[in-house]
């Protein structure tokens, strides 16, 4: 992990396109866009020169296309000029991805926003890569369907940018991450030609290839999604638990038991304290950690799985069990879920969230590994995590104006990384790479390893020119140039 | 390195490196065998101077029950996972004709797609990791035993369903899932006046069946009578009681299509749910060709009845399996013998890829089967593709032509 701040960013020239000044290229930007669409005042850039990160560098200029064509324009523009392209949903990132590293053009997709066909027999809708994921939801709704994908973002972050993570969820123990969800993508290539990819196609899953790439094989313009039929029944239960190892114990229990729950979410003591202090969700204040399980299903299922929970969560030492009785109750549990993370500004002024996953049966091991290295570096943390997935988010809170605790920080999310892997764990396990966790990418695969998936972006990017200075770890860049 | 020659059965991930290098410098072309149960998809390689068998290859290397995921190496045959998942109630929904000899790479490299996956997704979604062989020898991790993973590019999915020709897949890691407790199959035949209506009522039904195909032939794979307009088969899994209710919902949707009569089959249902899986490929020899269709639901059956129409303009025998649920068509074309098929083959052809421009032939003996438009209309992306191909394999060592565009 490292905070950008503490990095001086030098940019090698000998990587960088030649190509011509900055003039050139707004004056052709502005000529494809008009100026409306082009953006380069010092208070403009400011706003692109962050993501839920941290800060980083500014762009040269930032472009809002409304199509496209547009897209395909600044792409061949950015070419001839050699400036990189950085596309751009609505920068929740929590990696630095849609940071520019070494300034270029942003691409917002703020004004690619639209549903643009649904067909509901097919259950599958075409969006573009602007549209906010919740609005899919919403808009499907009145007709029994829903988008499953559900980051915690999902008022704010954009389709584009769920597909270039490839986001998760809460409920995503069930329904899958992103990838599982896109069927088919409109893209644009590092020459600014349009390519698209289906899963009924023949030949190789390019899908596959470009969900989670985060914005470094290709900008995504458009894409078809795959929707669900909403479930007959919702059960939401809060059990609440002593201490977080009785409750991660419970959750392996559950998982090893074969019961899939459509939710399976973990919160320690200072969130739900926190959070209950926020919205008033209807979670208990003096628990050491509460499990918050969502069943959704057929009735009868959804009754044996509530039993069979609540059994297990009582044999694991749960001290009180309760089930949302209303719509109105579910929606406040998971309104205080989802908005825990911003809740935190209540402890400190800033927070940090490491995001990493680990086997299942781990989690109380992971669990003990981040309690301890937060007090090894006298470091708050809370939890508020995918418990059903081994995925864990500490949260870890602190002020930025103090250096000393931005290394406390610094310190204790390596740690939790370190004790992951050593877990048999991964160092992401949905909010990405980007520019945060590139360096750390050697900790879990070989060089070889690393070298195969610069060989897909040897393909899609020979020039580094997209989203550069991501994913891979710096001592990669140079010779990476050469294309084959 | 010597050059190597004839058929070879590395045991390890070390061996097949060792092998791949050495046929890639020395220019030898190879081809990849697995349980050689799909090699009737797409083209047979351009040349094969070496054959890899990965069937040594086998085992379960890690089996993480309360975990929900296992490893098992690229050879193991797809039915000895299963039995191994079925003692702790778990399985992996790949749904692979002939799972007693088909094995887990080929299977996914062939990108084997069944019709329980509008239910439980496609094989690539239970794929968490993996460890492949390029040509050059060069072993490559991705992903690892963890459910959620985002570091790096998904390189997993990418190489299901490549056929090989990307690199060869030494082992797999994968996410299992609770087995359904019950499963229940009905038969039902349908008369040709109640065929649409049946099926757009089974598609529409509130408790999804795992499956649901319409079976026209196919009698001495699958069994059942039918009169001649041909029977549905719906496959139901869950929990008792949503079985129960499941199973009164499928009586009266066929009902109100006017479906005559049902026949249930509990004891042995998956099997007989195995037994249509394994009609997709069955072939009968150099007089039968077997293509697919994979598009979105949009009237299967309508689509099946129209090729049938075709089939017999040219005087050949048809059958099919509409598959209800995900909307794909596999079509077995035949004739007495093969001459009569070979007379009438090009021809025929193209004429269903006039109808059908994604049809892909998915099994096929007879000689001329390169002579047809195999993998049916190229994706757009064909060009990346080749740019791919070239970039893993650059001296197209591994299964020279036998994917799509001549990769
Ligand atoms: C409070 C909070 C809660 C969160 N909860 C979750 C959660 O539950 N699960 C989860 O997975 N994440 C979560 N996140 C992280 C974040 O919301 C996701 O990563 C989200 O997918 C980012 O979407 P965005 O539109 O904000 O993308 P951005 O941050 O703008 O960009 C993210 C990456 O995508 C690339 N990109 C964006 N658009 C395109 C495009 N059209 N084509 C190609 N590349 C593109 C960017 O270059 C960048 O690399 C959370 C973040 C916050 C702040």
């Amino acid at each position: 992990m490292t905070f950008l701040s503490d990095y001086p960013i030098t940019w090698d020239m000998d990587c960088q396109g030649g190509g011509e000044r900055p003039g050139v290229l707004l004056e052709r930007l502005i000529g494809a866009l008009g100026s409306d669409a082009v953006k380069t005042a010092p208070e403009d850039l400011a706003v692109y020169s962050f993501d839920a990160y941290t800060d980083g560098g500014s762009p040269t200029a930032v472009v809002l296309p409304a199509s496209t064509q547009e897209v395909s324009a600044i792409v061949k523009i950015a070419r001839d000029c050699g400036e990189p392209i950085v596309a751009r949903g609505a920068g929740t990132g929590l990696c630095g991805g849609a940071v520019p590293i070494v300034g270029g053009i942003t691409l917002s997709f703020a004004r690619m926003n639209r549903i643009l066909e649904l067909d509901l027999r097919n259950r599958r809708a075409r969006v573009q890569a602007g549209l906010i994921n919740a609005d899919l939801s919403r808009r499907v709704a009145p007709s029994g369907l829903f988008y499953a994908p559900d980051p915690s973002s999902q008022q704010i972050s954009t389709i584009g940018g769920n597909i270039a993570t490839n986001a998760g969820g809460p409920h995503c123990l069930s329904y899958g991450t992103t990838v599982n969800h896109v069927v088919g993508l409109e893209v644009v290539d590092d020459r600014g030609e349009v390519f698209s990819t289906h899963l009924d196609d023949t030949g190789y899953d390019l899908t596959a290839a470009l969900v989670g790439s985060e914005g470094t094989l290709g900008v995504v313009t458009s894409a078809w999604l795959r929707l669900m039929a909403l479930p007959e029944t919702v059960r939401v239960c809060v059990a609440a638990f002593g201490d977080i190892d009785s409750a991660s114990e419970a959750v392996s229990a559950i998982i090893a038991a074969g019961i899939l729950p459509t939710a399976l979410e973990m919160m320690d003591a200072v969130i739900t304290a926190t959070v209950e202090a926020a919205f008033h969700a209807g979670y208990p204040t003096d628990a050491g950690a509460v499990l918050l399980v969502e069943y959704a299903g057929l009735t009868e299922d959804a009754d044996a799985a509530q039993a069979a929970i609540h059994a297990i969560a009582m044999r694991h030492g749960a001290t009180s069990w309760k089930s949302a009785r209303s719509e109105a109750e579910r929606a406040a549990l998971w309104a205080g879920r989802k908005g825990a993370a911003g809740a935190t500004g209540r402890i400190a002024p800033n927070y940090y969230t490491q995001d990493v996953c680990v086997p299942r049966t781990k989690l109380p091991q992971a669990l003990c590994a981040v309690q301890r290295a937060a007090s090894e570096n006298g470091v708050t943390v809370g939890n508020v995590f995918h418990a059903g997935d081994g995925n864990l988010h500490p949260l870890l809170m602190y002020d930025r104006r103090d250096r000393k605790q931005v290394a406390a920080v610094v310190d204790t999310g390596n740690a939790i990384l370190h004790s992951a892997i050593e877990l048999g764990g991964t160092i992401s396990g949905e909010h990405g790479i980007g520019w945060e966790k590139r360096d750390a990418m050697t900790r879990v695969y070989s060089t070889a390893d690393l070298a195969t998936m610069g060989r897909v972006r040897d393909v899609f990017d020979p020039a580094r020119m997209l989203n550069p200075e991501k994913i891979f770890p710096s001592g990669a860049r140079c010779p990476e140039v050469t294309p084959q | 390195m010597k050059a190597l020659e004839g058929r070879v059965a590395p045991a390890s991930a070390q061996e097949l490196s060792e092998i791949l290098a050495c046929c890639d410098s020395a220019g030898e072309k190879v081809t990849i065998v697995g349980g050689d149960t799909l090699s009737g998809m797409g083209l047979p390689p351009q040349r094969a101077d070496v054959t890899l068998l990965t069937t040594a290859l086998n085992g379960v290397v890690r089996n993480e029950r309360a975990d929900c995921t296992m490893s098992a190496l690229a050879g193991t045959p797809l039915q000895s996972i299963a039995t191994l998942l079925a003692t702790q109630s778990q399985f992996v929904p790949i749904d692979a004709p002939q799972a007693r000899s088909a094995t887990l790479g080929g299977t996914l490299a062939a990108g084997w797609l069944g019709p329980r996956r509008h239910l439980y997704g496609r094989p690539r979604d239970y794929v968490i990791g993996s460890t492949v062989v390029l040509a050059d020898g060069t072993v490559a991790r991705a992903g690892g035993m963890v459910v959620k993973n985002v570091a790096g590019y998904d390189m997993s999915r990418l190489y299901v369903g490549s056929f090989g020709t990307l690199g060869v897949l030494a082992q797999a890691n994968l996410k299992t899932m609770p087995l359904p407790p019950q499963a229940r199959m009905f038969f039902a035949p349908l008369p040709e006046h109640t065929r649409a209506r049946a099926c757009v009522q089974i598609a529409a039904l509130a408790i999804a069946p795992a499956a649901a195909l319409w079976i026209d032939g196919f009698r001495a794979a699958i069994g059942g009578d039918d009169g001649a307009e041909g029977r549905i088969a719906v496959l139901l899994e869950g929990s008792a009681p949503a079985l129960e209710r499941a199973t009164r919902d499928v009586r009266s949707a066929l009902g109100r299509a006017g479906v005559p009569d049902t026949f249930v089959v509990d004891a042995g249902a998956r099997q007989s749910f195995e037994r249509i899986v394994d009609a997709y490929v069955a072939s009968l020899g150099e007089r039968s060709i077997t293509y697919r269709v994979l598009k979105p639901v949009q009237d299967p059956e309508t689509s099946a009845v129209a090729v049938k129409e075709l089939a017999r303009h040219f005087g050949l025998r048809f059958e099919s399996i509409a598959d209800v649920m995900n909307g794909d068509l596999l079509l077995r074309i035949s004739a007495s013998d093969s001459r009569r098929l070979g007379a009438k083959l090009e021809n025929f052809d193209d004429a269903l890829h006039d109808l059908e421009p994604r049809a892909q032939v998915v099994a096929c003996a007879h000689p001329h089967r390169t002579n047809l438009q195999v993998w049916g209309a190229p994706p757009d992306a064909l060009e990346k593709m080749r740019a791919l191909k070239a970039r893993f394999d650059p001296n197209n060592t591994l299964n020279p032509g036998r994917f799509i565009g001549g990769i």
